[in-house]
């Protein structure tokens, strides 16, 4: 530690410049995971954030909801087994207009439920969705960012049912759109189709005869663009991590590679060759250490200032997590000048040939 | 009883399908407060006979014999407890870390060392320092650093000094003035020195002096 501390105060040029190439770098992967993060709650959060573990859906339905249509013969069959643990859902994607202003649209998805299943979410302000046969909905506080608020009126475009927003969730979201819960005699005001989507349920199964079973993931991977959004975004983060191990580790060798005939020195004088693998060890480990600090601030603090439309998600697991694996990278981009340091050989102190 | 003792030291370098015979048969010996130079042409072999004396090369076979303690078959790890705490180097080019100001120098061996410190500040006074106690060692003339060096080889009290050309990069009077002072703080404090040199100017300084020719080691003075 002595050693480390003395020779980061006195090269503080040369270990700015990397603790900077630490920090941006830190910097960029925290800002996409977060942005990943905040995409994949985008797209799925309506699902995620459910109870349910298992989704029933139509055979042959490839994971789809809108391919998946199932009916009353069908909910008596998991109604029969899982009672209050089995949940009707039908998901609609389409758009709404504000009651009094028609040129102002907006893209939402139903979410048709029944108000007494597991399934009816909490609401973070005004009243949860009923069964009565009003026009009282719960919608996503995602719906504020269009200029929605508690006791507005919207429409549908087909068949001009007006409903009004009687409580709002927390950001629930289904393929970058707003959720809208409506409850069964709701829903029939815009269709009067009783079929259904899907059925949730709490427990795990894995298969039933003549359904689609799968899991909750699986519904959310088969979302369109989320495999494709979250895959292209881990394949960058995965890509930015594997760089900066060897930007690092080379960059790390090279100042190393200038204090080998030190490194002699010191050996010669009489300290241990642990003692220096520390000091190497704990300089990585200060520098990156004070960097990923500072990138997890900055990247928090512009967080905060960004718009509420912007999906971006970035929770201490991901800043705990990207942290922790940014270490251990640079700890073994050290690996390389350890190796280097060890195998110094004391005797290039004497002689004058160095 | 000597400080230091070499009994029949042999050094091979393998060279090719032949074998350079660096060190034939060497014998040495320095006592308490005795400076000994060892002189030679270049090629010779001083400075491997001074790397076997630091326990820093493993001869082909042959005794060293440091305070009566065979060091040449001891693990890496105990010969370097044995060059920090019973050994002390000056390296040509003083070698100083240079990102240690000129009192951490010291400090740093001391913090490495389990012996129980002296006054470092008051060794650097001694030799002339003081007013560079907080300087980084590239803003200290060649003179200076070689007295720093000293200074660091002196620190830890160790039994044995050895000093591979301390006088290679300083002009002839620095080299003198580096050189007295070595003598001096050896003799003052009885230590044993080994001083390896090509200047024939220091020589009128040293107790004993060694000359090393074609791989034999013999005393000349
Ligand atoms: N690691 C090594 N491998 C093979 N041969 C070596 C090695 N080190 C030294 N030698 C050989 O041993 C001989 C003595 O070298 P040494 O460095 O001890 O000479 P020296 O007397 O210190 O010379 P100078 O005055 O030029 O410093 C030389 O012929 C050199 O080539
Ligand atoms: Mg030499």
């Amino acid at each position: 530690m002595f050693l480390t501390l003395k020779e980061l105060l006195h090269e503080k040029l040369k270990f700015s410049a990397l603790g900077l190439i630490i920090f941006l770098i830190v910097f960029l992967v925290l800002f996409i995971t977060g942005l990943a993060s905040g995409l994949a709650n985008d797209s799925g959060s309506a699902i995620k954030e459910t109870n349910a573990q298992t989704f029933i859906l139509q055979k042959g339905s490839e994971s789809r909801l809108n391919r998946s249509e199932l009916t009353e013969q069908d909910w008596q069959k998991f109604q029969d087994k899982y009672h209050n643990k089995a949940a009707k859902l039908s998901v609609s994607q389409m758009s709404i207009q504000q009651a009094n202003n028609a040129s102002k649209k907006t893209d939402i998805a139903y979410f048709i439920i029944d108000a007494n299943s597991f399934l009816n979410p909490t609401t973070i302000s005004g009243q949860k969705l009923k069964n009565a046969n009003n026009n009282q909905v719960v919608v996503s506080d995602k719906l504020k960012s269009s200029g929605y608020k508690l006791g507005d009126k919207f429409k549908d475009p087909a068949t001009k049912t007006t409903f009004e927003i009687a409580g709002f969730t927390d950001n629930k979201a289904y393929s970058h759109t707003p959720v809208i819960y409506l409850n069964q005699k709701q829903a029939q005001k815009l269709s009067p189709n009783t079929n259904f989507n899907t059925i949730a349920l709490k427990s795990g199964i894995s298969k039933k005869s003549g359904y689609q079973v799968i899991s909750q993931q699986d519904l959310i991977d088969a979302i369109p663009g989320y495999s494709a959004e979250q895959g292209s975004l881990y394949l960058m983060i995965g890509f930015l991590y594997i760089i900066s191990l060897f930007v690092l580790a080379v960059f790390f060798y090279i100042i190393n590679l200038q204090k080998l005939s030190d490194f002699g020195t010191l050996k010669a004088l009489g300290t241990k060759t642990s003692y220096l693998v520390k000091h190497v060890l704990s300089e990585m480990g200060i520098l990156s250490l004070v960097s990923i600090i500072v990138a997890s601030g900055v990247t928090y603090g512009i967080s905060l200032y960004m718009p509420a439309s912007m999906p971006f998600n970035l929770g201490t697991t991901i800043l705990l997590g990207t942290g922790l694996l940014f270490l251990a990278i640079t700890l073994i981009s050290a690996l390389l000048s350890l190796i280097k340091v060890v195998k110094v050989d004391p005797i290039s102190a004497i002689g004058g040939n160095n | 009883m000597p400080v230091l003792e070499l009994k029949n030291i042999i050094k091979n370098y393998p060279d090719g399908q032949n074998i350079n015979e660096v060190l034939k048969n060497v014998s040495f010996q320095v006592n308490q407060g005795e400076f000994a130079a060892i002189v030679g042409p270049s090629g010779a072999g001083k400075s491997t006979l001074l790397t076997i004396m630091g326990a820093l090369l493993t001869p082909t076979s042959g005794q060293i014999l440091l305070n009566g303690q065979d060091i040449s078959q001891l693990s890496k790890k105990k010969q370097t407890e044995i060059r920090l705490n019973q050994i002390g180097f000056i390296f040509q080019n003083s070698d100083l870390i240079p990102y240690l100001k000129i009192k951490d120098q010291l400090q740093f061996i001391q913090k490495i060392s389990s012996k129980k410190p002296v006054d470092a500040i008051e060794i650097l006074d001694k030799l002339g320092l003081n007013s560079r106690l907080n300087n980084y060692p590239n803003v200290l003339s060649g003179g200076e650093k070689q007295r720093v060096a000293i200074a660091r080889a002196f620190i830890n009290q160790p039994d044995l000094i050895l000093a591979d050309e301390p006088t290679a990069s300083l002009d002839s009077q620095r080299g003198h003035e580096v050189v007295s002072i070595i003598q001096q703080t050896v003799h003052q404090e009885n230590k044993a020195a080994v001083m390896v040199t090509h200047d024939e100017r220091v020589l009128d300084l040293v107790d004993t002096i060694w000359e090393i020719e074609d791989g034999k080691l013999k005393k000349v003075q």
